[in-house]
């Protein structure tokens, strides 16, 4: 479903992305681990077509995206959400599913036709909504919601916009316990032939959720393999842990 | 996002009303008066449409309305068209102009917007005035107006034609409503509030943006051909872009993104034009100095001041009724 092959991207001499190649079939949940500076969000900014690569393809059903824009993408059905907050914040929560259901259902452009009224598209936003846990806050203005809650809307943009393919750039950055399991939950309703790129620091989330995972490490991908592998390899442990050899 | 709530109807049905009456009881001076408000009102429509609810802020938009008037004059006199298809060229013409400033400044934003705009307006002024068979700074006279005698209207009377106008501050503002309201409306406000994140989302800016410039345009258009047929003639002074700063400010007085404001904004600028200016020639100054409270008071314009006034009241009137049902 999808494919990245030998992508590279450098600023200047620094290599953030170091010959990334990545096989994701449809429906596999995939979650990429790696330590902060790794250049996750730097991978999922060129899989989104945010930055150009300095080398490299990406494949969506055997077909190269490499060469379309943003917006192209997103219309194939690549959808993500960010790591930081990127939403409509003088609109109400409902306002901003609408936008990114109408894109989906690409009634965007029509000037006959009042999306906020529209039945068919009230029903996939409060489906959406109800999905991501803002089910009663459709009226409330992002602007005056609490983090979480925007967290859960950032994630729900992505949703609502019709996803084939589903990039999450830390979903559970920053909110608490109880969020994090509720966002397992939502992780498991999800269909299960949407394929879904994950960057996770929540080791757990990880592994419960995961049906392969990818660690990168100064931009390289150093390991691959089932949630049982990862959680026994000595590598990943180093990375993440730290070589303890030196001071013992 | 725009929404068409009670208050913006009644607003604008008053002002509508208002004047139509007032064209009914007023002198000659007071008709030219309504036709000056009805011109600013339907521009001043036409520039928030863009500048409040997708942050384009024009400065060209006095350039597309003096292109409408001279579209309107070039079919009508030139070419001896009538008066219906000097409408239509009107309207086309600004559309395209628009069209065509929206898709190349799409890219550009803020204070390069604004100087983008100003440059196409200029261009616009000097072709104009170096035209010779536009009649050059001499401009084009013996214009016609709309011939309705078939519904029994008269335009060529001055009370017809300046209620004429009113209706067309509304006519303006439906279609205007119903743009903002439509799915393309709500998209072209989302790429206002976040034009990376609308554009992740799938939305190809650059056309939205173009084509809401050019829907502006043509209301911009209907301003001109409205303004052609009023004085049955057209200079390039029509073309000036200062024209242009003074639409913004009838926006901004009124109410930025709130479409009834604008019209509101017209009425307030051209009476107190009217008012001040047999007491004394400084008019320009109060403008000013009114301009400078509404930015000061929070920039929500007359329009947005009065439906925060009645939210607020609203606000404090509601636990107040709770408590008596307590008691």
């Amino acid at each position: 479903m999808l494919k990245v092959a030998n992508l590279c991207k450098s600023f200047g001499s620094l290599v953030v992305t170091d010959d990334v190649s990545l096989h994701l079939e449809k429906g596999e949940r995939r979650v990429v681990l790696g330590p902060n500076g790794a250049g996750k969000t730097t991978l999922f900014n060129l899989l989104a077509g945010e930055i150009a690569p300095s080398s490299g393809d990406v494949f969506i059903d055997g077909k190269s995206i490499t060469s379309l824009p943003v917006e192209a993408r997103a219309h194939i059905g690549l959808s993500r959400s960010y790591q930081k907050n990127n939403l409509f914040e003088g609109l109400t929560i409902g306002e901003n599913l609408s936008l990114a259901a109408a894109v989906a259902m690409g009634l965007s452009g029509s000037l006959l036709r009042d999306t906020h009224n529209d039945p068919e598209l009230r029903k996939v936003v409060t489906d959406v909504a109800a999905q991501v846990g803002l089910k009663d806050m459709l009226e409330m203005q992002v602007a005056n919601v609490s983090y979480g809650n925007r967290r859960q809307l950032e994630v729900g943009l992505a949703l609502a916009n019709g996803p084939k393919v589903l990039l999450m750039d830390e979903p559970t950055s920053g909110v608490g316990p109880s969020m994090i399991s509720a966002f397992h939950g939502l992780l498991k309703t999800l269909p299960r032939e949407l394929t879904v790129l994950i960057i996770e620091h929540d080791m757990d989330l990880a592994f419960d959720v995961a049906d392969s995972i990818t660690v990168l490490n100064y931009g390289k991908v150093v390991f691959e393999g089932t949630p049982d592998e990862t959680r026994a390899s000595s590598l990943v442990s180093e990375i993440y842990l730290g070589d303890w050899d030196d001071d013992a | 996002m725009f929404h068409q709530t009670k208050l913006k109807t009644f607003v604008l049905l008053a002002i509508l009303v208002g004047l139509i009456i007032y064209t009914m009881n007023g002198s000659y001076f007071g008709r030219e008066l309504v036709v000056e408000v009805a011109i600013l009102a339907i521009l001043a429509i036409s520039v928030d449409m863009v500048s409040g609810y997708g942050g384009m802020v024009s400065l060209c938009h006095g350039a597309i309305f003096g292109l409408g008037a001279y579209a309107y004059a070039a079919v009508n006199v030139l070419m001896g068209g009538p008066p219906a298809l000097a409408v239509v060229a009107a309207i086309v013409a600004a559309f395209t102009f628009g069209f065509a400033v929206g898709a190349v400044t799409s890219r550009t934003r803020g204070i390069f917007f604004i100087m983008a705009t100003l440059a196409f307006g200029q261009m616009i002024y000097v072709m104009i005035f170096d035209s010779k068979s536009l009649g050059g700074d001499d401009g084009m006279w013996g214009l016609t107006r709309l011939d309705l005698s078939a519904i029994g209207v008269n335009l060529e009377s001055g009370v017809q034609f300046a209620i004429f106008s009113v209706l067309c501050i509304g006519l303006t503002y439906v279609v205007a409503a119903l743009i903002l309201r439509s799915a393309f409306g709500r998209t072209f406000s989302g790429i206002h509030e976040n034009e990376d994140r609308m554009r992740a989302l799938g939305t190809p800016v650059w056309k939205f943006k173009a084509l809401a410039f050019g829907l502006s345009g043509s209301l911009a258009g209907i301003a001109g051909a409205l303004a052609a047929q009023h004085t049955m003639f057209v200079s390039p002074e029509l073309v000036i872009w200062t024209f242009s700063g003074e639409v913004l400010i009838v926006v901004i007085l009124g109410g930025l993104g709130t479409l009834v404001g604008p019209v509101l904004g017209a009425v307030v600028m051209v009476f107190l034009k009217h008012e001040i200016s047999n007491i004394t020639t400084y008019w320009h100054m109060i403008i000013g100095i009114l301009l400078i409270i509404t930015v000061m008071a929070g920039g929500r314009g007359i329009y947005g001041g009065l439906e925060q006034y009645l939210a607020r009241r609203a606000a404090k009137a509601a636990p107040a009724s709770g408590a008596k049902t307590d008691a």
